[in-house]
This record gives C-alpha cells, sequence and structure tokens, in this order.
C-alpha cells in the first residue's frame, strides 16, 4: 500500500542524506543529451519526463570493468591479491518497474554454484526504488512478457507520481522497509494525493508468449530457416547485449605493463564472433544468426527454464539501440505462428 | 534457485576463498615438449587442494599479464604432490606458457567441471576414442582405470594427423603390455609410418564390441563426435554407453561468464564429460 508521501521538494534532502552518509544515488539524468542512470548530488539533476534511462542500472550492481585482483610481477616471482569488494550504499533512483525484475535474474547467474561476491555484494547495499510508468513508446512490450508498469517484484520501494509531482511511496521489501525508516523525515504520512494515471501498454497483437517457448522447447526449431532470414541484417555489435539489464556474459582480461597489472572482469557479448571462437579455430557459433539465435533462446528458454527467472523484461532497450533496427518482439511475433 | 543440482560444489577447488577469480600459486617441477607444438609440464600446486580432481577435469592455468585458458588434467588422479598438464601453443597465452622452465611460476584454479564416473566405468569393457590431442584428458581416465580394478576390456583407438602429433608414444607400448588393445591410425601416408591410414572412425567397425557391456569415451576435434558417434552407432553403442568430452571458449570456469555456454548447459561446470544422452538436442554441442 502506498501509504508515504516523498515530496519532490524533499528530493534533494534525500539525495544529500544518502550521498552525506557515503552512498551513491543514481538517477536518470541528462548526459551527451541523452537520459541515463548516472550518479547525481543536487535534485536538479533528476529527469522525471523519460520512458526508459538508455542505459540499464545493471552496471552499479555489475559495473561494466571490475578489477578482480591486482598483481606485480617482480625479481621474487609473481604477486597475484584478490582486490576486496566494499561497495558503497546504492540507491537506483527511477527504475522503471520492467528493468526491476532484472535483478533477481543477475543474482541466478552469479549465486548457482560458485558465489561471486563482487556481484552479490553489490547489489545486497542497492536499494532499488522504482517509479510506476505514467508514459510509453514503441518500443516497450512488458505487458507482452507478463510484467507491467503496476509489477512491484524487484523494486524495494515502488513509487507513483502524483498529480502534483511528488510521489506516493510503498516499501515492497523489508530493505525498502528500513529506507523508508532510515529516511523517515523525508518519507512522511501520505493523505489521500491523487497518483497520476499509469499507462499500461497493450499486449502486442499477435505474440503468444506461451506459444514461443513451446516452440524452443522442441530444439528442431534449431534448424528453421526462420533465424537466417529474420536476423541476417544483425551486424554483431552487441548493443542490445550492452543495454540488456538482463545480460551478464563477461570476459576475464589482464591489463597492464609487463610488471604490474589488473585481472578484470569486462562486459562481453555472445554476439561477438571471437565470443565462442576456439584456440584451433573451430567455432560453434560460427555465423551471427547463430549467435542471434541463441541470445534469443537465452532469453526466452535456456535461462528461464535453468533458473526459473525472467530472461527478458520488455524494457526495450534492445529494440531502440539496435543500429539495423531488428526487433526481438518481430522475431517473437514469427514464432507465435 | 537454480533447478540444477551440480554434481561439483565448492568443495574439491580451492577457488572459495578469498575469491574464485584468484589462482593459487603452482612451481614447474619439469617440463619437455613432446611434440612440434606440444609441451608437458608436472606442476606442483602450493595448496594441495588442487591435487583433489578426477580425470576429465580442466584447470585454467596462466601467467599474470597474459591471462588464463582451460587445460585438461593428463595425469592420473590420487598424486600426492604433483599434477600434469600437457599444453599445446595456440596462442598469445600458451606461447608465453610454453617459454616457462623448470622452477617458474604457473598460476591455476580449480580443478573445475564434471569428470569421469569410474564407478559407472566398472565391469564394463571400456573402448577410448582419441582424436588427436584428445589423448591428453583420456590418459588421465586411461591411467586411472590401469591403477584401479574391476574393469572389463580395454581397448583405445588413437588418431593423428601424422606420427609425429601422436603423444606419449612410450606409454602407448606400456599401455599394450598392461593388456589396453591399442590401435593406432594417421590421416594421410606417412614415410616410416606402417600403421593403417585413414580417419580413425575407420578403425571401429574391425572391433569387436560386446553390445551391452561396453562404454565408449569420445574425445577429440569437434568434426570427429558426429562420425565416430555414428561408427559406434552401428556396432549398436547408443547415447547411453557414450561419453564425450567437450572443449568450449572458457574464462572463468565458475559457471558465470557464459562463454562456454550450450543451451541450458554451462560445459565449465556441468561438463565437460557428458553422457551422450545428456547432449540430445543440444545443437552447438560438436
Amino acid at each position: 500500500m502506498a501509504d508515504k508521501l516523498l515530496k519532490r521538494e524533499d528530493l534533494g534532502k534525500l539525495i544529500g542524506s544518502v550521498v552525506g552518509g557515503g552512498g551513491v544515488f543514481v538517477a536518470p539524468t541528462i548526459d551527451a543529451r541523452q537520459v541515463v542512470f548516472k550518479p547525481v548530488t543536487k535534485a536538479e539533476e533528476i529527469v522525471t519526463d523519460y520512458i526508459v534511462a538508455r542505459n540499464s542500472y545493471k552496471e552499479y550492481v555489475f559495473p561494466q570493468t571490475e578489477v578482480v585482483a591486482d598483481y606485480t610481477i617482480g625479481k621474487d616471482g609473481v604477486d597475484l591479491r584478490s582486490r576486496k569488494v566494499e561497495p558503497k550504499e546504492t540507491v537506483i533512483f527511477g527504475a522503471r518497474p520492467c528493468e526491476a525484475s532484472s535483478l533477481s535474474a543477475l543474482r541466478a547467474v552469479f549465486t548457482w554454484d560458485f558465489i561471486d561476491e563482487f556481484y552479490t555484494k553489490r547489489e545486497d547495499k542497492t536499494t532499488v526504488i522504482s517509479v510506476g510508468c505514467t508514459k510509453a513508446d514503441e518500443a516497450c512490450f512488458c505487458t507482452t512478457v507478463a510484467l507491467s508498469p503496476e509489477t512491484k517484484t524487484g523494486s524495494d520501494i515502488y513509487l507513483l507520481e502524483t498529480e502534483s509531482g511528488d510521489y506516493l511511496a510503498e516499501a515492497v521489501t523489508d530493505k525498502g522497509r528500513a529506507f523508508i525508516k532510515k529516511h523517515a523525515s523525508v518519507f512522511g504520512a501520505a493523505g489521500g494525493e491523487k497518483a497520476k494515471k499509469l499507462f499500461i501498454p497493450e499486449k502486442i497483437k499477435g505474440i503468444d508468449p506461451g506459444k514461443v517457448a513451446e516452440k524452443l522447447s522442441d530444439k528442431g526449431h534449431y534448424e528453421d530457416p526462420v533465424w537466417a532470414e529474420l536476423t541476417r541484417k544483425c551486424i554483431g555489435c552487441g548493443a542490445c547485449t550492452f543495454v540488456c539489464p538482463t545480460c551478464h556474459c563477461f570476459d576475464i582480461t589482464d591489463e597492464g605493463t609487463a610488471f604490474e597489472g589488473e585481472r578484470r572482469k569486462n562486459w562481453d557479448a555472445c554476439q561477438f564472433d571471437t565470443f565462442t571462437l576456439h584456440a584451433s579455430g573451430h567455432n560453434p557459433r560460427d555465423l551471427q544468426y547463430k549467435r542471434w539465435r541463441n541470445r534469443f533462446n537465452c532469453k526466452f528458454s535456456f535461462y528461464p527454464n535453468k533458473f526459473s527467472s525472467k530472461g527478458c523484461v520488455g524494457c526495450g532497450r534492445c529494440i531502440r539501440v539496435c543500429p539495423v533496427r531488428l526487433d526481438i518482439t518481430e522475431v517473437m511475433e514469427e514464432l507465435s505462428k | 534457485m537454480s533447478s540444477y543440482e551440480s554434481p561439483v560444489k565448492n568443495n574439491g577447488c580451492a577457488c572459495g576463498a578469498p575469491s574464485p577469480y584468484l589462482p593459487v600459486r603452482a612451481t614447474i617441477e619439469r617440463t619437455t615438449r613432446i611434440s612440434e607444438t606440444e609441451r608437458f609440464f608436472v606442476i606442483k600446486p602450493s595448496d594441495p587442494l588442487l591435487l583433489d580432481y578426477a580425470p576429465g577435469q580442466f584447470f585454467m592455468a596462466g601467467i599474470a599479464g597474459f591471462g588464463e585458458a582451460p587445460i585438461s588434467v593428463t595425469s592420473a588422479p590420487g598424486r600426492k604432490e604433483t599434477f600434469e598438464l600437457c599444453i599445446r601453443s595456440a596462442g598469445s597465452l600458451t606461447n608465453a606458457l610454453h617459454r616457462l622452465g623448470k622452477g617458474d611460476a604457473i598460476l591455476v584454479r580449480g580443478p573445475f567441471g564434471r569428470g569421469f564416473d569410474l564407478d559407472e566405468m566398472k565391469g564394463k569393457d571400456l573402448l577410448f576414442v582419441a582424436g588427436g590431442i584428445g589423448i591428453v584428458p583420456m590418459r588421465s581416465l586411461i591411467k586411472a582405470v590401469l591403477g584401479g580394478k574391476g574393469y572389463g576390456r580395454l581397448t583405445l583407438v588413437y588418431g593423428c594427423k601424422t606420427p609425429e602429433e601422436m603423444l606419449f608414444k612410450d606409454e602407448l607400448e606400456e599401455w599394450k603390455d598392461s593388456g589396453v588393445d591399442v590401435r593406432l591410425i594417421i590421416d594421410t601416408a606417412y614415410p616410416g609410418w606402417k600403421g593403417p591410414v585413414g580417419v580413425v572412425t575407420t578403425l571401429i567397425p574391425d572391433l569387436e564390441i560386446r553390445e551391452g557391456n561396453t562404454l565408449a569415451v569420445v574425445i577429440g576435434p569437434p568434426v570427429m563426435y558426429k562420425f565416430v558417434i555414428m561408427s559406434l552407432d552401428k556396432k549398436l553403442l547408443g547415447p547411453e554407453d557414450i561419453f564425450v568430452s567437450l572443449e568450449r571458449r572458457m574464462k572463468c570456469g565458475l559457471g558465470k561468464c557464459g562463454h562456454c555456454q550450450i543451451n541450458s548447459a554451462y560445459v565449465c561446470q556441468e561438463g565437460p564429460v557428458f553422457k551422450l544422452s545428456e547432449l540430445k538436442g543440444m545443437h552447438e554441442a560438436f
């Protein structure tokens, strides 16, 4: 229940309190004329008139590049030291309900079997405050993948904008309740403020997620010429994977001089031809359509089956960023036939 | 959260603390070049936990500044101080590894993945089919089997491009003496070679295979599997009777980075050893 009120004029106070306490306040802001998630220090930096930020906030729990160890090479040999993960308290403000569902998908990968503390410690320190959408664009398809602007799962605190530009707040998780308690001075009692109407996008006609899942469960679909036909124009730039809130593949590389350097985890993309290239020259996914087919299956079959998590949240980022206008929903539609 | 129960938990791997990405220091006790492109290493890890490996498992071996690569263990399990790797020079890291000598440091993480189930092989005739450097992980298994008791007849079919690429020639003789039916073949005629010439599959029709009591283990380059499996099928060895070990590009070894993923399986954790029946419908396996 949205029983708290966060006044727009108190946002600055909230940011000050988080940042003053040594934390990071990430919110949609303008960078190079685009709306992106970035750390802010002032309320004026925050943008409220946006659909979704161009980047996903996953980079604050799973950085694009992260040092996992340092090494020095000297006369006495090699010294390799693990980096300690000591993340700051991080608040993600202004996430959309669709992308809030992505953290559980990332967590599933980073905690099955071996536990990757570089991820878990960051996520543990992260509070997600989402804001229900009052508008959408033609790339939004959350309702087609069974989410909506009303979805609260994945958010710690769920906000609704009011007619006067304030926020009605609802604590969804214990973490959210603790956050509201800690910042009680800015979360007052709500008193009948009226929330703006949420914009619920229509489900895309012609897409039947059940049918897509059914088709993907039969591995015979691999040989279907539809994959090559629909995805021939893909240039393998990997942009879709970088903006995707659930994509999580990474490379490990050593970067430095001959005497010292860092071992880093860097984002990688299954759309690159070297991603699966063996040292022998053999490549199990040697053509671009096979790489695209893999990513689609990863989202709608492999990961949902393996981890019972959502592979696609319908945020539409991959559609907006694609330089050749390859639209994942067109492929979903084709597979629904 | 995961519906999949991994056969390998953090135990049996020294990579739990402080970070699974931090390798263990090891020392090269001995190294010999054993072919034009392969070098053999005897490695002593500073942490004895790394010696708790099974045939079929692998290590991430590396050098600071060059990175890491997945390398199959080639020694028998149960050793007290060292393990053995055999590394082909194929890129910048493996070339650098080839420049290392006795006493040099090497960084290793592991052992990773699921190895061979020796218990399931007890009482069975075993047919080992190796192509090229597929003999490297196969050697660990053959040595484990020869060191144990209760296995049936043992046959090794091993094919290479040239006799010079054939690895562990002395040991092949020893295995023959221990009762293994060793059959060797090379791809094309070569001066001095008196054995058969052709692909490894051509040796399979002549083998006497006891149906229902034979397990086959196939390790080789990706192109080999399909044809070997077809030949084994004619010998009435089906998906439940064949084990394979898959090669993949790997970076983490921990089931995270995604490079080795085929369909829903992370080869580094759920493999690299699979029963053929587990790969049913996995189109990119070979």
